[in-house]
């Protein structure tokens, strides 16, 4: 951490949530705390409920029992525009409306902040110009959201959100369309994040980039958590087995020291 | 570029989450306006205000508003009998001739301001439930709102035999339709085929009633109900008119300060929410406001339900996308309804051509080049 964050951070945990999509109960009894100024991974094969937990955190799906807290208070009592200025939201495969730009884009973040007789402060020029260079973006500011790379695209989401100047941020699958290169980069910037202070719950089906750019690893099978932790003392073949039905051999990345999946391979079919 | 975004080293500064009064205090006057906008900055006992107006719909809202204007005037000139414009504006300030100022002020100026009412109503209505349902086709003409309150009135002037207020059934028919509309395509919410195709099916139903009705009483009845089903200003109920202009006025008043977030409505739900709209009581607050005002311009001038598709794409075809352009579309639609209405009287004069009429003849055509023409935003 090379920089502590300027005011207390606020605490996002769930405490015995349970949540259904239709008439199927997802996750039922979840506790969990996010640790601040991290960046956490959820990780789990399809249909663990990483994604509807995700839900659950960002107030899309309310809860059938139990609680989301922010700050140990039910984000259910807390006005949606108040919980925008806490908690910033990137969804799966967010669109923009055609023809829009990037730094339009990005000033729809200030939306949360503005009002009536406040339309565009001084606050707000300066957030949305930090979040174009945040973010690399300046030289693409006038850009179509459409003309952009995957990657690109990707960065101007983030950059709305970081406009949002919300110390939470959560983000469903950031780099599921995303080659490799473009993945890098919006890793990259999401750790970036972090290390000012942002705390960051992204949801990864991707395993191996959540061993390499997560703090904190939560994973999932079935709506329950089977591991919580750092992802170097947590992942071993035994959870990778638990959560894909897999084999691998665990190896420790040299530079980096996060654990690196080698081998991987189907199970032998149980006797 | 690609490549070079790519290399270009990710910035670090820091990242404060709440300075803002400091900022507060230096220069609110001189923040540089995002770009294609005009700022204005004062200061108050709140603090530092300020408004941001977009130029090109400053441009687009003020050229709608003269085209409306020059219009109007025309409109009031001719007819049967016609007034010179110059005269038709000191009839208007109230020293003309007696004749001129009777024709103007007494027989045309109340019927152009039920055209212009109903159609701003229409086209508001329009493109409120465009925009909540992500559709440039969900109209309430479409999804048969118009419909509904058309024969609720019809079946307070031929059915019921007791004269209820017109408005007030238009109002109660239109809140049925919806209804009805929204129950059949549950689960589904307001996107997607199946919302449109259930209120196209209302329709249809409450279309067939009115004809039923209409042909199961004797003709003079039918005769006096029959502006309802195309669309006329020929017969507009005493009291209709002054309730859609108090409609109107709050309506887009009301409209105008939801703005904003309907801009976020044309975002996912997750993307609004997110933003900080609280995205079903935005969407149940536009769904009202836009069946009431439809209810109110039905009781008026019967479904013209064309305009509510017309009013909102000019509206949109000379605006940007950066916002829903709901004043632009309110003029719009009281533009269409105006000059459809001056064709519909002079056209063919001494016969008069429903306004509801003209403007499909107009609309028709108009809905199949939407249909045809390679899709711009908006889908």
């Amino acid at each position: 951490m090379s920089q502590s964050p300027t005011p207390t951070m606020p605490s996002l945990a769930t405490q015995s949530l349970g949540m259904s999509y239709g008439t199927r109960q997802v996750i039922d009894g979840l506790d969990i705390t996010l640790p601040s100024g991290q960046v956490t991974a959820i990780v789990g094969p399809n249909g663990c409920g990483k994604s509807t937990l995700l839900a659950g955190l960002a107030r899309l799906h309310k809860p059938d029992s139990g609680a989301v807290l922010l700050d140990g208070a039910d984000i259910q009592r807390l006005p949606t525009r108040q919980l925008a200025t806490q908690l910033a939201l990137l969804p799966q495969e967010a669109v923009a409306p055609e023809g829009l730009t990037v730094t339009e884009l990005i000033r729809f973040g200030r939306q949360p902040h503005q009002g009536w007789l406040r339309q565009w402060s001084a606050e707000d020029q300066r957030v949305v110009q930090h979040a174009l260079a945040a973010a690399g973006l300046e030289q693409l500011a006038d850009r179509p959201i459409d003309a952009l790379s995957g990657g690109q695209r990707q960065r101007a989401w983030i950059a709305m959100t970081i406009a949002q100047q919300t110390p939470l941020l959560l983000l469903d699958e950031p780099t599921s369309a995303l080659d490799l290169g473009h993945q890098i980069e919006v890793f990259e910037l999401v750790k970036h994040l972090a290390h000012h202070g942002r705390t960051v719950v992204m949801v990864l089906h991707d395993l191996a980039s959540a061993c390499r750019y997560a703090d904190h690893l939560i994973a999932m099978r079935e709506g329950q958590i089977i591991a919580a932790g750092a992802p170097a003392t947590v992942v071993t073949p035994d959870l990778v087995r638990m959560l894909y039905q897999v084999e691998c051999t665990l190896l420790t990345d040299p530079d980096t020291g996060s654990p690196l999946l080698a081998n991987v391979r189907r199970s032998p079919a149980p006797a | 570029m690609n490549s070079l975004m790519k290399t270009t080293p990710i910035k670090s500064s820091p990242m404060p989450f709440s300075s803002e009064d400091q900022f507060r205090a230096d220069g609110n006057n001189n923040v540089p306006p995002p770009q294609g906008y005009w700022r204005f900055a004062w200061r108050s006992g709140h603090g530092a205000n300020s408004l941001l107006f977009e130029q090109r719909a400053v441009v687009v809202n003020l050229g709608l508003f003269s085209a409306l204007l020059l219009a109007s005037v025309i409109y009031l000139s001719l007819g049967s009998v016609k007034v010179a414009p110059m005269a038709v504006l000191q009839a208007l300030f109230g020293n003309a001739d007696m004749m001129a100022s009777f024709v103007v002020q007494e027989l045309r100026m109340p019927r152009l301001a039920a055209a212009a009412s109903t159609g701003a109503a229409f086209a508001l209505a329009g493109i409120l439930m465009q925009t909540l349902a992500r559709n440039r086709l969900a109209t309430p003409g479409i999804i048969g709102i118009d419909n509904g309150a058309t024969a609720f009135a019809v079946a307070s002037i031929v059915g019921l035999g007791v004269s209820i207020a017109p408005p007030a059934m238009a109002l109660a028919g239109a809140t049925t339709a919806a209804v009805l509309t929204f129950g059949l395509a549950a689960g589904n919410g307001t996107q997607g085929y199946r919302f449109i195709v259930a209120g196209i099916g209302v329709g249809a139903v409450f279309g067939a009633i009115t004809q039923l009705m209409l042909a199961r009483v004797a003709i003079d009845t039918a005769n006096a109900a029959y502006p309802w089903t195309v669309g006329s200003l020929n017969a507009r109920p005493s009291g209709a008119l002054q309730l859609l202009m108090l409609g109107l006025t709050l309506g887009l008043a009301t409209a105008m300060a939801l703005a904003r977030s309907l801009t976020l409505l044309c975002f996912k739900d997750a993307t609004a929410s997110g933003l900080g709209v609280n995205v079903k009581r935005r969407r149940v607050e536009v769904l009202l406001l836009s069946v009431a005002l439809t209810g109110l311009a039905v009781a008026v001038a019967g479904p013209v339900g064309m305009v509510g598709l017309i009013g909102p794409e000019i509206a949109r075809s000379l605006s940007s996308s950066r916002s829903v352009p709901i004043l632009a579309a309110t003029l719009a639609g009281a533009l269409v309804m105006v000059l459809a209405d001056l064709a519909g009287r002079t056209l063919l004069a001494p016969i008069e051509i429903p306004v509801g009429i003209v403007t499909a003849v107009v609309g028709g055509p108009w809905l199949l080049w939407i249909l045809m023409r390679p899709q711009r935003s908006f889908t």
